[in-house]
């Protein structure tokens, strides 16, 4: 292993703020992890587009085709595969956030029983990758026998290292009292200031000002199943299951990492236990898995265990902003002068969108990513969108308390216009009639008890466009099988099923009769799932691949039937003369004329089927006990539109699972660091809170199907607004604001002291 | 006893402390007991064979008497249906159901549940392939995502149901507390559960 400390340091280049374009113009590029690329391809022919009639199968509720293996145990993810003669590998990390490996020793190891093989990771005598840069960071890797040995191993490697002084703390870094030299261009990074309008003008022209700072906190993406990899070598190529968002870019990750060509490699990944974000590229386990392999010569598998995905898998960066805002008398911003900072780990960026949303004429905002000595930041659902919305809405709600505005009233008039990609103003309105709105007490709530109750509001927007090479593969055979192979992945969205869903829907069949071949290189090409791209970039290329097979189906059929080709559609199952059930042929036995060669078609994606950036609210009720502290979430509405709408009963559960992962976000989950020495002291499940059944509240989600934008995806947007509403129900119900994530009982109490 | 998940009980740590006094270990199929310090049989740190029942059928293996019941059944006989989230007893996605209660088998050690029904969501369909009403019910309802917890899930409100097969709203939520899932699907979880009807008292 040769990665050098700072192999993944990226800038800490704040984004554009988001401005929904006015309406009728063309939407803006995608925002966060929207990537969309300009398309290259012609728009699509109009007779391959989604059809205006209403459909039988897309937009319709229709289960997971892979439900019966997971609810059985049968599904095999890469945690369950097990390979002739495998054997176990497990890495040597350092319990230092800095430090030097002065000298590695093997020989203990070496004596473990079912020992296989080593490597250093960390070269004691090369001073380029022999320091390690947080806790956790990959020094050694053995392989044993079984996974017991393979700890009791690793454990018995002896490292000697010199530890080195550690940046840790934010606040200190930002102040200058963090120990220097740690990061070869210093602990801060000042991004680029962004300017528009004439900020003194704005803040003349304000009734009222507000200076407030607000933060949110640290989280790691927890996914169920840990990162990790089962390689298998055969001569110098290697074959890899890997728990990946991303088949072909892990290949390709294998080839640069191992150096060999991307043609070698193979990766397979059938089913994967939640990624959010943290596996959309190889990490540095996998290569020390596919090297072990290599020197043991034999199959190894690497997973992970949960206290290695806390400190060394990703982590959603850290923001906090002190804002200065003006509003005039009649509820308009005009001004807006945020300075943000935030911390991604050692060499992660943190940037955030602001303001977020809200159209600001006069703003100013400067950024700094501050390095501290922990794991790298990586994308976790919807990157910088939930901090970027809790820093704006809590600010919204005490600007509109200035102006005595009721809060949806504050957000109406300063909104950017209403547009397909911008419907914030329509679904406010009618979620504040479908939530109660009118029944909102104004800020604290007067009912007398320690119970207080109180309502919240917040939007977000997200890109979610599609993008090629996601080419598909359609294969009609003669006995009436349909397969449809790509290169893409599901990482629990429901591709699968999506697969299936729109290739039954293009062929007048059910998503039954359709078998999806995904989540393997040998498919083709097809983009990570990330970014909520992943319905996008692969549903076109699907819908097109088979109305070309299904063309030269026709084709086949059409001399039996006595027509033309183009007179044929295919539907019910069948494959008919337009108008004239009377004349067809079952799907089968129209088959049967394909003859011995099976009909092939390949399409990828293509711009005009496809929408960026999505639109939604979300409203919060919630009650606080202000005697404990405890904040109970009773109720969440959650509007949320992603163009067509494929499979409604998997977009719904989409949007079920942002609002609890963001639940998580408002009031459980803590990244918590010794002060002293840089360690994480909660790298488990227990004291790393998670939200559990008693902790869930009602939901309910309005999925806004919009056919004639074509499709965009939704993994995201619904986990971006809902930490805001939460605070603001809290701030509504007790009367006070609390400007920094998690909303823990400590921190409740302390504001509402603090008030007192 | 295996550690039930819904009272502290024994762990992988007291057993370390007090594998040395042998007595957890008695009904181990010792090849041959070793005199440890206080003078009474302890087995270990190798392999020893024990036979468990799992799903209905024996099941002979050699572990270490340190492997867990979770471990034993994936890597040694590739039972990999339950799955290993957090390795300590907090997640849930580990849940077998161990003489009619649910356990945390990431928590339980191999050689303690010898003797005991062992039952694991490999064997809760049936030999025909029919799934059990409570994997049905989270088909139906959406109440599965990523899928890695639902094994977990599932066992659990099979535990609940047979204990209480019209059970309140309130008891599914205690009952499946002690489940995490990270892709957030516990709306359609409970929406999966409440819809199961007939299930038999376990």
């Amino acid at each position: 292993m040769d990665k050098p400390p700072f192999a993944k340091a990226t800038g800490g280049e704040p984004q554009a703020p988001p401005q929904a374009p006015p309406a009728g113009q063309t939407p803006p590029a995608p925002q966060g992890g929207g990537r969309g690329g300009a398309p290259q391809a012609p728009p699509v022919d109009p007779k391959y587009n989604w059809p205006s009639t209403p459909r039988t199968v897309v937009g319709t509720r229709v289960k997971r085709l892979d439900g019966p293996d997971k609810v059985s145990g049968r599904a095999k993810y890469t945690f369950d595969v097990k390979r002739p003669g495998m054997v176990y590998g497990r890495a040597v990390r350092s319990p230092y956030p800095h430090a030097r490996v002065v000298s590695i020793d093997f020989s203990a190891a070496e004596r473990v029983p079912g020992f296989k093989t080593s490597l250093v990771i960390r070269d004691p005598k090369d001073p380029k990758t022999n320091v390690v840069m947080w806790q956790g960071d990959e020094v050694a890797a053995v392989a044993a026998d079984t996974e017991e040995h393979a700890i009791d191993a690793a454990r018995a490697v002896k490292v000697e290292y010199e530890v080195l002084p550690a940046v840790i703390n934010v606040d200190s870094a930002l102040a200058g009292r963090a120990p220097e030299g740690v990061f070869p261009n210093g602990n801060v990074r000042v991004g680029t200031a962004q300017d528009a309008g004439d900020l003194a003008a704005g803040f003349k022209a304000a009734a009222h000002t507000l200076e407030q700072t607000y933060a949110t906190h640290v989280i790691t993406h927890v996914c169920m199943e840990s990162h990790g990899s089962v390689c298998e070598w055969e001569g110098d190529k290697l074959t890899a299951w890997v728990s990946t968002q991303g088949v072909n870019s892990a290949r390709d990750n294998f080839a640069s990492g191992l150096g060999i060509p991307q043609t070698n490699v193979r990766v397979i990944c059938q089913y994967m236990g939640g990624g959010f974000g943290s596996k959309l590229q190889l990490g540095p386990e996998g290569l020390i898995c596919a090297r072990l392999a290599k020197q043991a010569g034999v199959p190894v598998k690497l997973m992970l265990d949960r206290k290695e995905e806390h400190l060394v898998t990703g982590n959603r960066p850290s923001a906090a902003a002190k804002v200065k805002a003006g509003v005039s008398a009649d509820g308009i911003i005009t001004a807006y002068d945020a300075d943000s900072w935030g911390t991604g780990g050692a060499g992660g960026n943190a940037g955030v969108q602001l303001p977020y949303i809200y159209l600001i004429a006069n703003r100013h905002r400067a950024h700094r990513d501050v390095y501290i000595n922990t794991g790298q930041q990586r994308p976790m659902r919807a990157p910088g969108h939930p901090q970027a919305s809790f820093i704006t809405e809590i600010m919204m709600d005490e600007l509109a308390d200035l102006v005595n505005m009721d809060p949806v009233q504050f957000r109406l008039k300063n909104l950017p216009p209403e547009a397909p990609n911008a419907m914030w103003g329509s679904y406010l309105r009618e979620g504040a009639a479908a939530f109660g709105w009118s029944k909102r007490h104004p800020t604290g709530d007067p009912t007398p008890g320690s119970v207080k109750t109180g309502m919240g509001v917040a939007i977000c927007t997200w890109g979610g466009g599609g993008r090629g090479p996601s080419p598909a593969h359609c294969e009609i055979a003669s006995d009436g099988s349909v397969t449809m192979r790509l290169g893409t992945q599901d990482i629990g969205t429901g591709q699968r099923t999506l697969v299936a869903i729109v290739t039954a829907d293009a062929l007048g069949l059910q998503p039954s009769q359709i078998t999806p071949e995904i989540g393997d290189t040998q498919y083709g090409a097809s983009a990570n799932s990330g970014g909520s791209t992943t319905a996008s970039s692969t549903s076109p290329g699907l819908r097109i691949a088979a109305l070309k097979a299904l063309e030269a189906l026709k084709e086949k059929v059409a001399p039996a039937l006595g027509v033309t080709a183009d007179a044929l559609v295919a539907t019910g199952g069948r494959i008919q003369v337009k108008d004239t059930p009377s004349k067809s042929l079952s799907w089968a036995d129209a088959c049967k004329r394909i003859g011995p060669q099976s009909i092939t078609a390949q399409a990828d994606w293509q711009p005009g089927m496809t929408s960026l950036t999505t639109s939604g609210v979300q409203f919060a009720e919630a009650k606080v006990d202000i005697k404990t502290g405890i904040v109970k979430v009773t109720r969440v509405l959650a509007i949320q539109d992603c163009g067509l709408v494929l499979n409604k009963l998997t977009a719904e559960s989409q949007a079920y699972g942002g609002v609890v992962a963001a639940i998580n976000f408002a009031l459980f989950e803590d990244r918590l660091l010794d002060r002293v020495t840089g360690q994480m002291v909660n790298p488990n499940m227990e004291w790393y809170l998670l939200a559990g059944m008693s902790d869930i509240p009602q939901i309910d989600v309005r999925l806004k199907n919009m056919p004639e934008r074509g499709v965009v995806g939704i993994g995201e947007p619904p986990t971006v607004p809902t930490a805001a509403a939460i605070a603001l129900a809290v701030r509504n119900a007790i009367g006070v604001s609390v400007r920094s994530l998690p909303l823990t009982p400590a921190k409740i109490l302390e504001s509402l002291q603090q008030k007192a | 006893m295996p550690r039930r998940k819904d009272e502290p009980g024994f762990t992988r740590r007291s057993f370390l402390k007090t594998v040395g006094a042998g007595g957890v270990a008695a009904g181990v199929l010792a090849k041959t007991p070793v005199k440890a310090q206080g003078g009474v049989n302890a087995v270990g740190p190798g392999a020893v064979p024990i036979l468990l029942n799992v799903n209905g059928q024996p099941l002979r293996l050699e572990v270490e008497p340190r492997v867990t019941l979770l471990d034993a059944l994936r890597t040694r006989a590739d039972l990999t249906g339950s799955k290993r989230g957090c390795d300590r007893g907090a997640c849930g996605a580990c849940t077998m159901i161990v003489d009619g209660r649910t356990v945390y088998s990431c928590s339980t050690l191999a050689i303690e549940v010898q003797g005991k029904k062992i039952r694991t969501v490999d064997g809760l369909a049936s030999p025909n392939g029919r799934l059990h009403p409570v994997q049905q019910a989270f088909c139906d309802k959406d109440a599965l995502m990523c899928g890695f917890c639902t094994p977990g899930f599932v066992m659990a409100s099979v535990g609940l149901l047979e204990e209480h097969p019209n059970p309140t709203p309130e008891q599914i939520k205690k009952g499946l507390d002690g489940n995490i899932c990270r892709c957030g699907t516990f709306s359609r979880v409970f929406e999966a559960v409440s819809s199961v009807k007939g299930v038999r008292r376990g």
